[in-house]
């Protein structure tokens, strides 16, 4: 599942840059796909290119299926590095150890928030409202596109846990995408949506005007970059740094290929501890 | 009015970009071939090598480089290249109707093959990537079918079940509920767009079959095809207006106001122009030109199109496919005639032409042309400290570009014993209001005469590129090779490189694109020109003009509620639509001669207008 990003159709390319290094020494990325696969390809020939000057070692990247296979990468050893969503992210660090070296800052803010938005004609007032209603929700295995935005209605004591939300609301559907579960719920196909708090620039202007938001999710870590446990903790090290530099002014113009965040910070691994609660309190850690 | 040109969007544009927030997503190849083939088979005359270049090599809007044909099962790839070899619309039209169909139907049998693994995810995506191309089709036709087949693609994309990460978050499919959401849309694309027999189609669309053979009259909303790219240029040009470099504000000036509000508005466009939210400002982008706008099947490249194919006005078809590039409007008070051919020496009767015969508008009032005309005389060009006011070169200029200066003023038997300056006549910034064959163009028929063209200006030409009439020429070095070949000016290498450099110290200009930071947003620069334009109604309102205020509400009320998604201020959002309601009110009053009602709105609006103005960005 694709938290900020809507699965469209997938690509597969890796990108080799000149080697300048031995084979032992080069670091491979995993991205996770997005809308345009064509413009990804470009967009991790521009920024693997960079990052092989700035590391002095031979930088390939690669996309992957979904989430899921980028932890499967991470895990057989075909990517040292992966970008991945918070959800995710703590169920891979829980399979195979995966690390979080750093994280996005979008708007500002190293974090975001997973919302309920409605269509301001529905006469939908409150969560309340939304018993025996239909709700369109990203994808299972989303942070915001389905986790937080259910636990808002937990904690109104409206469901008592995943399984419960079925009793409550008319029909529950995944519709696939933060993209389609807006547009689901923009077009009237449902009532109520629950996405990122910044899903609604998925519909039109027009629509945009015409949705207003429910409910908002406690704040949820922002996207991260992790890394395969075991990888060289010195060419870890200076990758963390090379991404850093990206946050100056002269840089920052490679942000752009990076699904477009305003900079990276280094990660904290205690800012997951509300993702982990909420995964074992909804039965995807054991 | 801003319109976005399909139902599937990627999201918000980086924050360098225009006030269309939004961008299409890309199209599944065969999906965008199918789109394109539609709206070129629609032309007259039809395009039929565009038509086969857009099956035959990656179309545009396409997700994937990848030949559109090459997805399509041997027969009914065979059926398209019969269709196309024959120039048979509508054979055309079924081949590739029937391909669509089939392709989103196996994608439907592979998911349900694959159930509970990745691959059935994104087998359903690769099908609801093929059906976007009929989707708005059938809901122009027939909304319940919509409504029901919208509801079975979400069961289908809810009953895939999740292998989650390496088993953790693991969800069982349920395969009972996918069949059935399966056999819904099976059923429709099969009874709708898998016929025996099509029906004959004069105009060429993705409405269901049932539709058409009913012979109720389907209404589609004006579309683009993919690839389509109406959006304001990523670097948004700096616009230099002769009374805001002078001190003075274009609110105290209503009429300019009122101008830029038009030149700003769809409304005074016809259909399709005004549905789809083109107006001027869309190709001559902030006073210059629009370097990203690109239409398939209308444009040659980016920056330009053939403004008299049948498509935005039939009845001014020239039946030619002759792409125009997109001249600046910098200094337009000073470049007579207009048009590239200079068929119109007044800028009022041009500004009149391109509405009512280029866009098939409606004949604008005295006061609109009026309006309009007073702002384009605003526009100037983007200082030079390069060149002093009779086109010299300075001491701020290279000695390469002085080098070319004398180049430049040299009369050579290749030009009819004349120079460049002849015509590009510096102290007439660097045009001379004449015409000419010059050998750029072919006779648009056998027969017939080489269109002449008028000189254009060379004054901030550095950002305007590609050059020549048609947009043949990529740099300004091409522009000196092309007339050192084509004139036998025997300059050396070096001499051209003079000669080019020349050209870009006259072309220069200083800042050329609008800088934007912190609060110093695009959205900002949306707020204080709309504001503007609404500034106009302290004039309307009291001259109880419901005609133009009309205009104006529905210009920039939808404007002002489009624009918001674009703050970079989110949080304000709501106060944007509260504040173009406002707007609106005013509009409805006037619309039904309320004027103690339009005032107090308007008043209502002017207060709020105060009170956010610090949040707006």
């Amino acid at each position: 599942m694709l938290s900020r990003r809507t699965f469209f159709t997938t690509a597969a390319a890796a990108l080799t840059v000149p080697a300048t290094a031995s084979a032992e020494e080069a670091m491979k990325l995993a991205f996770i796909p997005q809308e345009n696969p064509e413009k990804l390809l470009g967009d991790i020939e521009a920024i693997t290119a960079w990052l092989s000057q700035q590391l002095e070692v031979p930088v390939t990247g690669f996309v992957t299926f979904d989430h899921a296979a980028a932890v499967e990468a991470l895990r057989n050893g075909d990517a040292d590095i992966s970008f991945m969503g918070a959800l995710p992210f703590v169920l891979a660090e829980d399979q195979i150890g995966a690390v979080p070296l750093l994280s996005e800052v979008y708007r500002g803010q190293p974090s975001y928030a997973g919302r309920v938005f409605v269509r301001k004609d529905s006469g939908i007032e409150t969560l309340a409202d939304l018993q025996s209603r239909d709700i369109a929700f990203a994808d299972p295995v989303s942070e915001s596109g389905y986790l937080y935005p259910l636990d808002l209605f937990v904690r109104e004591g409206l469901v008592a846990d995943a399984g419960d939300a079925d009793r409550f609301f008319g029909q529950k559907f995944f519709a696939g995408g933060y993209q389609q579960a807006m547009q689901a719920m923009a077009n009237g196909l449902v009532d109520a949506a629950g996405a990122s708090q910044y899903a609604d620039l998925y519909l039109t202007p027009k629509q945009q005007a015409e949705v207003k938001v429910l409910g908002e999710s406690e704040q949820i870590p922002s996207h991260a970059i992790i890394a395969r446990p075991g990888l060289d903790s010195g060419l870890q090290d200076r990758f963390v740094d090379a991404m850093l530099r990206l946050n100056q002014a002269e840089n920052q113009y490679l942000l752009a290929y990076l699904y477009g965040p305003d900079g990276y910070v280094v990660a904290d691994p205690k800012a997951y501890d509300g993702v982990r609660q909420m995964a074992r309190r909804y039965g995807y850690l054991k | 009015m801003k319109h976005l040109i399909a139902s599937a969007f990627i999201g918000l544009l980086p924050l360098n970009a225009g006030a269309t927030a939004i961008e299409e997503a890309p199209w599944a190849p065969r999906a965008a071939a199918y789109r394109l083939s539609l709206f070129m088979a629609n032309l007259t005359p039809v395009p039929w090598e565009k038509i086969e270049n857009n099956w035959t090599a990656p179309a545009p809007g396409s997700a994937v480089a990848v030949e559109a044909l090459s997805r399509v099962s041997g027969s009914d790839a065979q059926d398209i290249r019969a269709a196309l070899a024959a120039e048979d619309r509508q054979a055309l039209f079924a081949a590739i109707t029937t391909a669509l169909a089939k392709g989103i139907l196996q994608h439907l049998e592979a998911a349900e093959a694959t159930l509970g693994q990745p691959e059935a995810a994104f087998e359903v995506a690769q099908s609801a990537a093929l059906y976007r191309a009929f989707e708005d089709g059938i809901l122009a036709a027939d909304k319940q079918a919509a409504h029901d087949l919208g509801r079975a693609w979400l069961v289908l994309n809810s009953s895939l079940g999740s292998s989650g990460i390496l088993d953790n978050g693991a969800q069982d499919p349920n395969v009972a509920r996918f069949a059935e959401a399966r056999t819904v849309i099976v059923e429709y694309i099969e009874t709708n767009y898998l016929p025996s027999v099509f029906v004959e189609r004069g105009k060429l669309t993705p409405a269901p079959e049932s539709a058409v053979r009913s012979g109720t009259p389907v209404i589609l909303p004006a579309t683009l095809p993919p690839g389509s790219n109406i959006s304001d240029q990523r670097e948004l040009p700096r616009l230099v207006l002769q009374f805001e470099e002078a001190g003075e504000d274009e609110a105290n000036l209503p009429l300019v106001a009122y101008g830029d509000m038009l030149f700003d508005s769809p409304e005074i466009f016809g259909y399709p122009a005004r549905d789809l939210g083109i107006a001027c400002s869309t190709c001559h982008n902030r006073s210059d030109v629009n370097r990203d706008f690109f239409i398939p099947g209308l444009s040659s490249h980016a920056g330009g199109m053939d403004v008299d194919s049948s498509f935005f006005n039939p009845m001014f078809n020239d039946r030619e496919d002759d792409h125009l590039d997109t001249p600046s409007m910098r200094g337009i008070r000073f470049t007579a005639p207009y048009g590239r051919d200079g068929r119109e020496p007044s800028l009022r009767r041009f500004v009149r032409n391109v509405i009512v015969t280029e866009f098939a508008g409606a004949e604008p009032t005295p006061f609109q042309l009026d309006a309009m005309v007073a702002y384009l005389r605003a526009f100037d060009f983007l200082p030079n400290p390069q060149i002093d006011e009779a086109g010299l070169l300075t001491d701020k200029a290279s000695e390469a570009a002085k080098r070319g200066e004398v180049l430049f003023n040299t009369e050579f038997a290749g030009l009819g014993d004349r120079s460049c300056a002849s015509c590009h006549t510096p102290d007439r910034f660097f045009r001379d209001g004449q015409t000419y064959n010059i050998g750029s163009a072919e006779p648009p028929f056998p027969g017939g005469t080489a269109t002449p063209f008028e000189t254009p200006t060379l004054r901030n030409v550095n950002f305007t590129a590609p050059y020549m009439h048609d947009g043949s020429l990529a740099t300004l070095a091409g522009v000196v090779d092309w007339f050192n070949d084509t004139k036998d000016l025997g300059l050396d290498t070096e001499q051209r490189a003079d000669l080019t450099a020349y050209l870009q110290a006259v072309g220069d200009g200083e800042e050329p694109y609008q800088r934007f930071e912190g609060r110093d947003s695009v959205f900002r620069l949306s707020w204080e020109e709309l504001t503007t334009f609404a500034s106009t109604l302290d004039t309307l309102i009291p001259m109880r003009d419901a005609e133009n205020i009309a205009v104006l509400i529905d210009t920039v009320a939808p404007d002002l509620a489009a624009d918001a998604s674009v703050m970079t201020n989110q949080n304000a959002k709501p106060e944007i639509y509260r504040f173009a309601a406002i707007l609106q009110a005013v509009g409805d009053a006037s619309a039904t001669g309320d004027w103690a009602e339009a005032s107090r709105q308007w008043d209502a609006f002017k207060t709020m207008q105060a009170e956010i103005d610090e949040r707006m960005f």
